[in-house]
Protein backbone atom coordinates (compact mmCIF):
# COMPACT_ATOMS: atom_id res chain seq x y z
CA UNK A 1 0.00 0.00 0.00
CA UNK A 2 1.37 3.04 -0.85
CA UNK A 3 0.00 6.55 0.69
CA UNK A 4 -0.34 9.47 -1.74
CA UNK A 5 0.89 13.01 0.70
CA UNK A 6 0.65 16.41 0.01
CA UNK A 7 4.13 17.30 -1.02
CA UNK A 8 5.53 20.95 -0.07
CA UNK A 9 3.86 23.83 -2.43
CA UNK A 10 5.63 26.50 -0.98
CA UNK A 11 7.02 27.67 2.72
CA UNK A 12 4.54 30.26 3.19
CA UNK A 13 1.70 27.81 1.89
CA UNK A 14 1.63 25.02 4.40
CA UNK A 15 -1.91 23.98 3.35
CA UNK A 16 -4.25 23.93 -0.08
CA UNK A 17 -8.22 23.18 -0.45
CA UNK A 18 -9.24 20.32 -2.39
CA UNK A 19 -10.59 21.59 -5.26
CA UNK A 20 -11.38 18.46 -7.52
CA UNK A 21 -10.95 14.75 -6.93
CA UNK A 22 -9.77 13.38 -10.99
CA UNK A 23 -10.88 9.41 -9.14
CA UNK A 24 -12.92 7.66 -6.79
CA UNK A 25 -11.64 4.83 -4.90
CA UNK A 26 -12.05 1.56 -6.74
CA UNK A 27 -10.55 3.34 -9.85
CA UNK A 28 -7.41 2.10 -11.24
CA UNK A 29 -4.91 4.74 -11.32
CA UNK A 30 -1.59 4.89 -13.14
CA UNK A 31 1.81 6.32 -12.14
CA UNK A 32 2.48 10.07 -12.92
CA UNK A 33 -1.47 11.09 -13.87
CA UNK A 34 -3.28 13.62 -11.80
CA UNK A 35 -5.07 12.32 -8.86
CA UNK A 36 -6.30 15.33 -6.65
CA UNK A 37 -6.42 18.99 -7.68
CA UNK A 38 -5.81 21.41 -5.01
CA UNK A 39 -6.08 25.26 -5.00
CA UNK A 40 -4.26 27.77 -3.22
CA UNK A 41 -4.19 31.61 -2.91
CA UNK A 42 -1.97 32.01 -5.73
CA UNK A 43 -2.27 28.93 -7.99
CA UNK A 44 -3.90 25.61 -8.81
CA UNK A 45 -1.80 22.50 -8.43
CA UNK A 46 -2.66 18.46 -9.31
CA UNK A 47 -0.94 15.91 -7.20
CA UNK A 48 -0.02 12.82 -9.56
CA UNK A 49 -0.27 9.19 -8.52
CA UNK A 50 3.00 8.18 -7.35
CA UNK A 51 2.63 4.27 -8.55
CA UNK A 52 0.33 2.52 -10.47
CA UNK A 53 -2.44 0.65 -9.18
CA UNK A 54 -5.80 0.09 -7.56
CA UNK A 55 -7.29 3.41 -5.54
CA UNK A 56 -8.17 1.93 -2.50
CA UNK A 57 -8.70 5.15 -0.30
CA UNK A 58 -9.29 8.51 -1.06
CA UNK A 59 -9.29 10.22 2.31
CA UNK A 60 -9.96 13.47 1.56
CA UNK A 61 -13.66 15.60 -0.23
CA UNK A 62 -13.88 18.24 -2.30
CA UNK A 63 -13.72 21.68 -0.24
CA UNK A 64 -11.26 19.82 2.55
CA UNK A 65 -8.47 21.89 3.43
CA UNK A 66 -5.80 19.84 4.13
CA UNK A 67 -2.24 20.33 5.01
CA UNK A 68 1.13 19.81 3.45
CA UNK A 69 2.53 16.04 4.22
CA UNK A 70 -1.05 14.87 5.36
CA UNK A 71 -2.20 11.63 3.25
CA UNK A 72 -4.88 12.09 1.03
CA UNK A 73 -5.52 9.03 -0.76
CA UNK A 74 -4.00 5.07 -0.61
CA UNK A 75 -2.62 3.05 -4.03
CA UNK A 76 -2.50 -1.17 -3.56
CA UNK B 1 -7.93 31.44 2.61
CA UNK B 2 -8.86 33.48 -0.01
CA UNK B 3 -8.97 31.30 -3.64
CA UNK B 4 -10.05 32.73 -6.70
CA UNK B 5 -11.65 29.64 -7.44
CA UNK B 6 -12.46 29.78 -11.29
CA UNK B 7 -8.75 29.80 -12.93
CA UNK B 8 -8.37 28.51 -16.40
CA UNK B 9 -7.45 24.72 -17.05
CA UNK B 10 -4.35 26.18 -18.38
CA UNK B 11 -3.28 27.78 -14.82
CA UNK B 12 -2.83 24.14 -13.29
CA UNK B 13 0.59 22.63 -12.44
CA UNK B 14 1.21 19.27 -11.93
CA UNK B 15 3.48 18.94 -8.59
CA UNK B 16 6.29 16.76 -8.30
CA UNK B 17 6.74 13.81 -6.00
CA UNK B 18 10.85 14.37 -5.12
CA UNK B 19 12.60 13.67 -2.11
CA UNK B 20 14.38 16.73 -3.44
CA UNK B 21 12.17 19.38 -2.59
CA UNK B 22 12.34 18.03 0.97
CA UNK B 23 16.33 18.02 0.50
CA UNK B 24 16.30 22.00 -0.85
CA UNK B 25 14.11 22.78 1.67
CA UNK B 26 16.26 22.02 4.59
CA UNK B 27 19.64 22.95 2.92
CA UNK B 28 18.01 26.86 2.21
CA UNK B 29 16.52 27.14 5.67
CA UNK B 30 19.04 29.56 7.22
CA UNK B 31 18.96 31.76 4.08
CA UNK B 32 15.89 33.64 1.90
CA UNK B 33 14.70 32.77 -1.39
CA UNK B 34 12.86 34.59 -3.42
CA UNK B 35 10.72 30.96 -3.98
CA UNK B 36 9.51 31.29 -0.76
CA UNK B 37 8.90 35.03 -0.36
CA UNK B 38 6.80 35.36 -3.55
CA UNK B 39 5.27 32.32 -2.75
CA UNK B 40 6.55 31.04 -6.45
CA UNK B 41 3.72 28.89 -8.15
CA UNK B 42 7.24 26.89 -9.83
CA UNK B 43 8.94 26.26 -6.45
CA UNK B 44 8.06 22.90 -5.90
CA UNK B 45 9.21 22.21 -9.66
CA UNK B 46 12.31 24.08 -9.38
CA UNK B 47 13.10 22.59 -5.69
CA UNK B 48 12.36 19.24 -7.92
CA UNK B 49 15.20 19.95 -10.45
CA UNK B 50 17.66 21.72 -7.27
CA UNK B 51 17.46 25.14 -8.28
CA UNK B 52 16.82 28.26 -6.40
CA UNK B 53 16.62 32.22 -6.50
CA UNK B 54 18.22 33.76 -3.73
CA UNK B 55 16.74 36.87 -1.88
CA UNK B 56 19.50 38.98 -0.16
CA UNK B 57 19.63 42.40 1.78
CA UNK B 58 16.95 40.68 4.36
CA UNK B 59 13.27 39.81 3.46
CA UNK B 60 11.91 42.81 4.39
CA UNK B 61 11.14 45.71 1.36
CA UNK B 62 11.25 48.87 1.54
CA UNK B 63 8.98 49.81 -0.57
CA UNK B 64 5.07 48.11 -1.39
CA UNK B 65 4.10 46.98 -4.77
CA UNK B 66 0.78 46.06 -5.29
CA UNK B 67 1.40 42.62 -6.83
CA UNK B 68 4.28 41.58 -4.17
CA UNK B 69 3.65 39.27 -1.33
CA UNK B 70 7.44 40.47 0.05
CA UNK B 71 6.95 41.24 3.40
CA UNK B 72 7.24 45.63 3.57
CA UNK B 73 8.40 46.09 7.13
CA UNK B 74 11.27 47.33 8.60
CA UNK B 75 14.61 46.45 7.26
CA UNK B 76 17.10 44.39 8.80
CA UNK B 77 21.10 45.28 9.07
CA UNK B 78 22.79 44.44 6.16
CA UNK B 79 24.59 40.75 7.07
CA UNK B 80 28.46 41.04 6.41
CA UNK B 81 28.58 36.93 6.46
CA UNK B 82 25.83 36.71 3.74
CA UNK B 83 28.18 35.87 0.81
CA UNK B 84 30.28 33.63 2.79
CA UNK B 85 26.55 31.63 3.65
CA UNK B 86 25.43 32.06 -0.02
CA UNK B 87 28.96 29.86 -1.69
CA UNK B 88 28.22 27.73 1.13
CA UNK B 89 24.73 26.83 0.17
CA UNK B 90 26.07 27.32 -3.59
CA UNK B 91 28.50 24.46 -2.84
CA UNK B 92 25.85 22.18 -1.13
CA UNK B 93 23.54 21.92 -3.54
CA UNK B 94 26.22 22.01 -6.55
CA UNK B 95 24.71 24.77 -8.57
CA UNK B 96 26.73 26.08 -11.75
CA UNK B 97 24.15 29.10 -12.70
CA UNK B 98 22.81 30.77 -9.77
CA UNK B 99 20.51 33.54 -9.59
CA UNK B 100 20.81 36.53 -6.82
CA UNK B 101 17.89 38.52 -6.30
CA UNK B 102 17.33 41.44 -3.44
CA UNK B 103 14.68 43.53 -1.90
CA UNK B 104 14.35 47.16 -2.34
CA UNK B 105 16.55 48.99 0.23
CA UNK B 106 16.19 52.59 -0.22
CA UNK B 107 17.56 52.55 3.35
CA UNK B 108 20.97 52.44 2.48
CA UNK B 109 22.74 55.08 0.68
CA UNK B 110 23.73 52.35 -2.27
CA UNK B 111 20.53 50.90 -1.80
CA UNK B 112 22.66 47.46 -1.07
CA UNK B 113 24.60 47.58 -4.65
CA UNK B 114 28.14 46.74 -2.57
CA UNK B 115 26.35 43.41 -1.36
CA UNK B 116 25.33 42.12 -4.81
CA UNK B 117 28.43 43.08 -5.69
CA UNK B 118 30.51 40.96 -2.66
CA UNK B 119 27.71 38.17 -3.37
CA UNK B 120 28.81 38.36 -7.07
CA UNK B 121 32.71 38.19 -6.23
CA UNK B 122 32.41 35.59 -3.51
CA UNK B 123 30.89 33.27 -5.97
CA UNK B 124 32.92 34.04 -8.89
CA UNK B 125 35.92 33.30 -6.27
CA UNK B 126 34.54 29.96 -5.19
CA UNK B 127 34.31 29.16 -9.15
CA UNK B 128 36.02 30.47 -12.08
CA UNK B 129 33.16 29.18 -14.06
CA UNK B 130 30.29 30.09 -12.42
CA UNK B 131 27.71 31.74 -13.77
CA UNK B 132 25.91 34.74 -12.26
CA UNK B 133 22.46 36.26 -12.99
CA UNK B 134 21.58 39.22 -10.67
CA UNK B 135 18.05 40.32 -10.63
CA UNK B 136 18.25 44.42 -8.49
CA UNK B 137 15.96 46.91 -7.62
CA UNK B 138 16.19 50.45 -9.32
CA UNK B 139 18.59 51.65 -6.96
CA UNK B 140 16.61 55.11 -7.47
CA UNK B 141 18.38 55.28 -10.61
CA UNK B 142 21.70 55.61 -8.42
CA UNK B 143 24.96 55.41 -11.40
CA UNK B 144 27.34 54.74 -9.09
CA UNK B 145 25.41 51.94 -7.19
CA UNK B 146 24.85 50.09 -10.79
CA UNK B 147 28.31 50.35 -12.01
CA UNK B 148 28.96 48.72 -8.47
CA UNK B 149 27.26 46.01 -9.03
CA UNK B 150 28.27 45.85 -13.06
CA UNK B 151 31.86 45.64 -12.08
CA UNK B 152 31.59 42.70 -10.18
CA UNK B 153 31.49 40.94 -13.17
CA UNK B 154 27.85 39.38 -13.41
CA UNK B 155 26.80 37.32 -16.50
CA UNK B 156 23.27 38.56 -17.10
CA UNK B 157 21.96 41.69 -14.82
CA UNK B 158 18.41 41.92 -14.43
CA UNK B 159 15.92 44.51 -14.21
CA UNK B 160 12.61 43.69 -14.09
CA UNK B 161 10.47 46.87 -15.87
CA UNK B 162 7.24 44.76 -14.45
CA UNK B 163 4.66 46.49 -15.92
CA UNK B 164 3.20 48.65 -19.12
CA UNK B 165 4.21 53.19 -18.20
CA UNK B 166 0.43 53.18 -17.37
CA UNK B 167 0.26 51.51 -14.37
CA UNK B 168 3.39 52.19 -12.38
CA UNK B 169 1.60 54.32 -10.24
CA UNK B 170 -0.46 51.43 -9.34
CA UNK B 171 1.49 48.49 -9.48
CA UNK B 172 5.05 49.88 -8.43
CA UNK B 173 4.55 52.52 -6.20
CA UNK B 174 7.73 54.44 -5.67
CA UNK B 175 9.42 53.27 -9.00
CA UNK B 176 9.39 54.65 -12.19
CA UNK B 177 9.15 53.31 -15.51
CA UNK B 178 11.85 55.93 -17.24
CA UNK B 179 13.78 55.26 -14.37
CA UNK B 180 13.82 51.39 -15.10
CA UNK B 181 14.47 51.68 -18.79
CA UNK B 182 17.48 54.12 -17.57
CA UNK B 183 18.58 51.30 -15.53
CA UNK B 184 18.70 48.85 -18.49
CA UNK B 185 20.40 51.11 -20.29
CA UNK B 186 22.96 51.91 -18.14
CA UNK B 187 23.68 48.18 -18.16
CA UNK B 188 23.87 47.94 -22.19
CA UNK B 189 26.44 50.99 -21.98
CA UNK B 190 28.74 49.84 -19.24
CA UNK B 191 31.87 47.62 -21.15
CA UNK B 192 31.36 44.27 -19.59
CA UNK B 193 30.56 40.77 -20.63
CA UNK B 194 27.25 40.71 -19.10
CA UNK B 195 23.38 40.53 -21.05
CA UNK B 196 20.95 42.60 -20.02
CA UNK B 197 17.21 41.24 -19.15
CA UNK B 198 13.95 42.16 -18.27
CA UNK B 199 10.72 41.09 -17.40
CA UNK B 200 7.08 42.28 -17.58
CA UNK B 201 3.92 40.09 -16.08
CA UNK B 202 0.19 40.62 -17.60
CA UNK B 203 -3.08 40.41 -16.24
CA UNK B 204 -3.02 43.67 -14.70
CA UNK B 205 -5.25 45.68 -16.92
CA UNK B 206 -3.18 46.84 -19.49
CA UNK B 207 -4.05 46.77 -23.38
CA UNK B 208 -2.32 45.11 -26.15
CA UNK B 209 -0.97 48.07 -27.35
CA UNK B 210 0.73 49.04 -24.09
CA UNK B 211 2.01 45.82 -23.56
CA UNK B 212 3.83 45.48 -27.40
CA UNK B 213 5.21 49.93 -26.43
CA UNK B 214 7.00 48.57 -23.15
CA UNK B 215 8.43 46.10 -24.63
CA UNK B 216 9.56 48.09 -27.89
CA UNK B 217 10.95 50.70 -25.16
CA UNK B 218 12.42 47.70 -23.15
CA UNK B 219 14.46 46.32 -26.62
CA UNK B 220 15.51 49.83 -27.33
CA UNK B 221 17.22 50.72 -23.76
CA UNK B 222 19.28 47.67 -25.27
CA UNK B 223 17.77 44.39 -23.59
CA UNK B 224 18.56 40.94 -24.88
CA UNK B 225 16.43 38.60 -23.00
CA UNK B 226 12.92 39.40 -22.33
CA UNK B 227 10.40 37.11 -20.10
CA UNK B 228 6.90 37.11 -19.92
CA UNK B 229 4.56 35.82 -17.58
CA UNK B 230 0.76 35.77 -16.08
CA UNK B 231 0.42 38.07 -12.88
CA UNK B 232 -1.30 35.86 -10.25
CA UNK B 233 -2.79 37.00 -7.25
CA UNK B 234 -0.48 36.15 -4.26
CA UNK B 235 -2.60 36.86 -1.25
CA UNK B 236 -6.44 38.77 -1.04
CA UNK B 237 -4.61 42.11 0.02
CA UNK B 238 -2.77 42.23 -3.27
CA UNK B 239 -4.23 43.39 -6.50
CA UNK B 240 -7.02 41.41 -8.19
CA UNK B 241 -5.89 39.47 -11.74
CA UNK B 242 -7.39 41.97 -14.24
CA UNK B 243 -7.55 38.75 -16.73
CA UNK B 244 -5.85 35.98 -17.49
CA UNK B 245 -3.99 35.49 -20.67
CA UNK B 246 -4.67 32.67 -23.11
CA UNK B 247 -1.79 30.23 -24.41
CA UNK B 248 -1.96 31.62 -28.05
CA UNK B 249 -1.45 35.52 -26.67
CA UNK B 250 1.46 34.54 -24.77
CA UNK B 251 2.80 32.85 -27.86
CA UNK B 252 1.98 35.96 -30.08
CA UNK B 253 4.19 38.20 -27.85
CA UNK B 254 6.85 36.13 -27.58
CA UNK B 255 6.78 36.12 -31.43
CA UNK B 256 6.44 40.23 -31.30
CA UNK B 257 9.39 40.27 -28.86
CA UNK B 258 11.27 37.98 -31.52
CA UNK B 259 10.40 40.66 -34.25
CA UNK B 260 11.82 43.32 -32.28
CA UNK B 261 15.60 41.77 -31.80
CA UNK B 262 15.78 40.29 -28.39
CA UNK B 263 17.99 36.99 -28.31
CA UNK B 264 15.59 35.31 -26.25
CA UNK B 265 12.16 35.73 -25.22
CA UNK B 266 10.21 33.44 -22.82
CA UNK B 267 6.62 33.44 -22.46
CA UNK B 268 4.02 31.79 -21.05
CA UNK B 269 1.72 32.05 -18.25
CA UNK B 270 3.86 30.50 -15.54
CA UNK B 271 7.10 32.03 -16.55
CA UNK B 272 9.28 33.95 -14.00
CA UNK B 273 12.08 35.89 -14.48
CA UNK B 274 14.32 33.56 -13.08
CA UNK B 275 12.34 30.43 -14.05
CA UNK B 276 14.88 28.23 -16.48
CA UNK B 277 17.23 30.90 -16.06
CA UNK B 278 19.79 28.74 -16.93
CA UNK B 279 18.50 28.12 -19.93
CA UNK B 280 17.74 31.80 -21.49
CA UNK B 281 21.64 32.49 -20.68
CA UNK B 282 22.53 28.86 -22.56
CA UNK B 283 20.17 29.53 -25.83
CA UNK B 284 21.01 33.23 -25.55
CA UNK B 285 24.85 32.52 -25.85
CA UNK B 286 24.38 30.17 -28.41
CA UNK B 287 22.40 32.81 -30.57
CA UNK B 288 24.21 34.08 -33.87
CA UNK B 289 26.37 36.84 -32.52
CA UNK B 290 27.21 35.65 -29.16
CA UNK B 291 28.08 32.11 -29.92
CA UNK B 292 30.85 30.63 -26.78
CA UNK B 293 30.64 26.93 -27.56
CA UNK B 294 33.20 26.60 -23.73
CA UNK B 295 30.66 28.26 -21.67
CA UNK B 296 28.19 26.12 -23.62
CA UNK B 297 29.50 22.72 -22.94
CA UNK B 298 30.37 24.05 -19.13
CA UNK B 299 26.10 24.64 -19.12
CA UNK B 300 25.49 21.39 -20.43
CA UNK B 301 27.04 19.61 -18.07
CA UNK B 302 25.43 21.86 -15.16
CA UNK B 303 22.12 20.13 -16.81
CA UNK B 304 23.11 16.86 -16.53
Amino acid sequence: MTDVKLPPIAEGVDKASVSYLHHNAGDNVKSGEDLIEFVTDKATFNVPAPVSGLLKEVLVSEGDEVKVGQVLARIE
Amino acid sequence: MYIEKRRPSWLKKRLVLSDNVKQMKSILSGVDTVCESSLCPNLNECYSRMFATFLILGANCTRACSFCSVDNNVPKAVDPKEPKKIVSIVKKIGLKYVVITSVTRDDLPDGGASQFARVVRSLKRYRQDIKVEVLVPDFNGNKKSLEKVFDAGPDIFGHNTETVKRLYPLVRRGADYTRSLDVLRAARDFPGRHLVKSALMLGLGETDDETIAAMTDIRKAGCDILTIGQYLRPRMANMPVSRYLKLPEFEKFKQIGRGLGFKYVSSGPFVRSSYFAEEAYFKCINAPGVADERVCGIMMLARL
